[in-house]
């Protein structure tokens, strides 16, 4: 499968780096075609733009190149891999604005003959997400866990009605021991190996 | 009440913009002292940087950049959070300016031997959201409404525990008649003056 990896977190050496090379590893070693997006490390605009936001509905919406890079990779994507630290219930900003620019018309949903919304990614057989947490796993059931509902619902929404979904949480990581987290890479290799 | 206006949409000539100026309408109406901070008009940056996450959890200073934010955020009793809907949530500029204004020393902070955060700004009394989706309620529903729940949950904790939250909200806007629009404007200048 071609998978494309979406990791977003500002300092290169965190565990969120780690979990992301675990699954991208994991995904080549199974024989998967995969494309690492490093959010950061692209220096990707997260705001939509004045111009962004004129494009958006028009012929051309793509206008920055590192958006036209993402939507080629996303095009063609039968997986997606978000790998994130969750700020505040949901995802980092800039993982925030790389669903809004990406996701454009035309390439995440389309609209019908009577303006409705339909689903897009259709080609998308997976979603993973790979999330760390500051909290327990009960404080952020009671924050709605945000960050999962964006992806697994609203993103999920737009891909056909047979995409699996595989979400591999962390939950609180500041108190968390090296040897908690060396067993969570495992787990991100063993199960994102598996699909 | 002093009132913060946090107002999010990269376009002056938007609905959004419009819907703004109905709030700031009825906030002034209503004799409230208002602010207001216009992100894109400012040119927030809303990337959280390697150099705050490395410092976020042990040292509660505010860079320069982020200080006049910050002073807003600790003056106001009413915090009223204007933008669209966007992939379910909050335009990523505005998640940008929870994520890097909402900092440890400012909204929260962390007490050697304390087993969670506290939160800092029990000065909100009152969060208002006012958006527009363009998908219906009952699609809002099904996503589970994450940019409902980060306003009313996530950042409320931190706010005064008897904080009360309200949320105006147009669905479907993108298929809306020129009458559910104005009547819209009507309503958020009629429950802003409150």
């Amino acid at each position: 499968m071609r998978a494309v990896v979406v990791v977003v977190h500002p300092i290169d050496t965190s565990f969120t780096h780690s979990c992301a090379a675990a699954a991208t590893n994991a995904l080549r070693s199974s024989g998967h075609d995969v494309t690492v997006l490093d959010l950061y490390a692209m220096g990707f605009q997260p705001a939509m733009t004045e111009s962004e936001r004129h494009a958006y509905h028009g012929e051309q919406p793509v206008v920055d190149p590192l958006v036209a890079e993402s939507v080629e990779a996303v095009r063609s994507a039968e997986m997606l891999v978000f790998v994130y630290p969750t700020w505040w219930s949901s995802v980092p900003a800039m993982l925030k604005g790389w669903l809004e620019k990406v996701m454009l018309p035309d390439v995440a949903f389309v609209f019908d003959a009577a303006g409705k919304v339909r689903p897009g990614l259709t080609h998308v057989r997976t979603i993973v997400g790979i999330a760390s947490y500051g909290s327990p796993r009960t404080y952020i059931r009671l924050m709605n866990d945000n960050g999962r509902r964006t992806l697994m619902r609203a993103l999920r929404l737009n891909t056909g009605w047979r995409t699996t979904c595989r979400w591999l949480p962390f939950y609180s990581i500041d108190g968390s021991t090296p040897e908690q987290r060396a067993a969570f890479i495992a787990r991100v290799e063993r199960e994102v190996g598996s699909l | 009440m002093r009132t913060l206006v946090v107002y999010c949409h990269p376009n002056p000539d938007s609905f959004v913009a419009a819907v703004r100026d109905a709030a700031l309408m009825g906030l002034r109406a209503g004799g409230h002292e208002v602010r207001v901070t216009d992100l894109h008009a400012r040119g927030f940056d809303p990337v959280f940087t390697a150099e705050e996450e490395a410092h976020h959890l042990s040292d509660s200073t505010v860079s320069a950049e982020i200080a006049p934010y910050a002073a807003d955020l600790q003056w106001c009793e009413s915090l009223v959070l204007i933008y669209p809907t966007w992939w379910a949530g909050q335009p990523a500029m505005l998640k940008g300016w929870i994520d890097r204004v909402w900092v440890n020393g400012v909204a929260w902070e962390f007490p050697q031997g304390a087993s969670r955060l506290r939160g800092r700004l029990r000065n909100i009394r009152r969060i208002t959201v006012v958006t527009t989706h363009g998908s219906s309620k009952f699609v809002n529903a099904l996503e589970g409404e994450p940019g409902k729940r980060i306003a009313t949950r996530a950042i409320r904790v931190l706010c005064s525990r008897t904080c009360r939250t309200r949320w105006i909200a147009l669905y479907t806007v993108d298929r809306s008649t020129l009458a559910q629009r104005q009547a819209f404007l009507q309503r958020v200048t009629r429950r802003m003056r409150r």
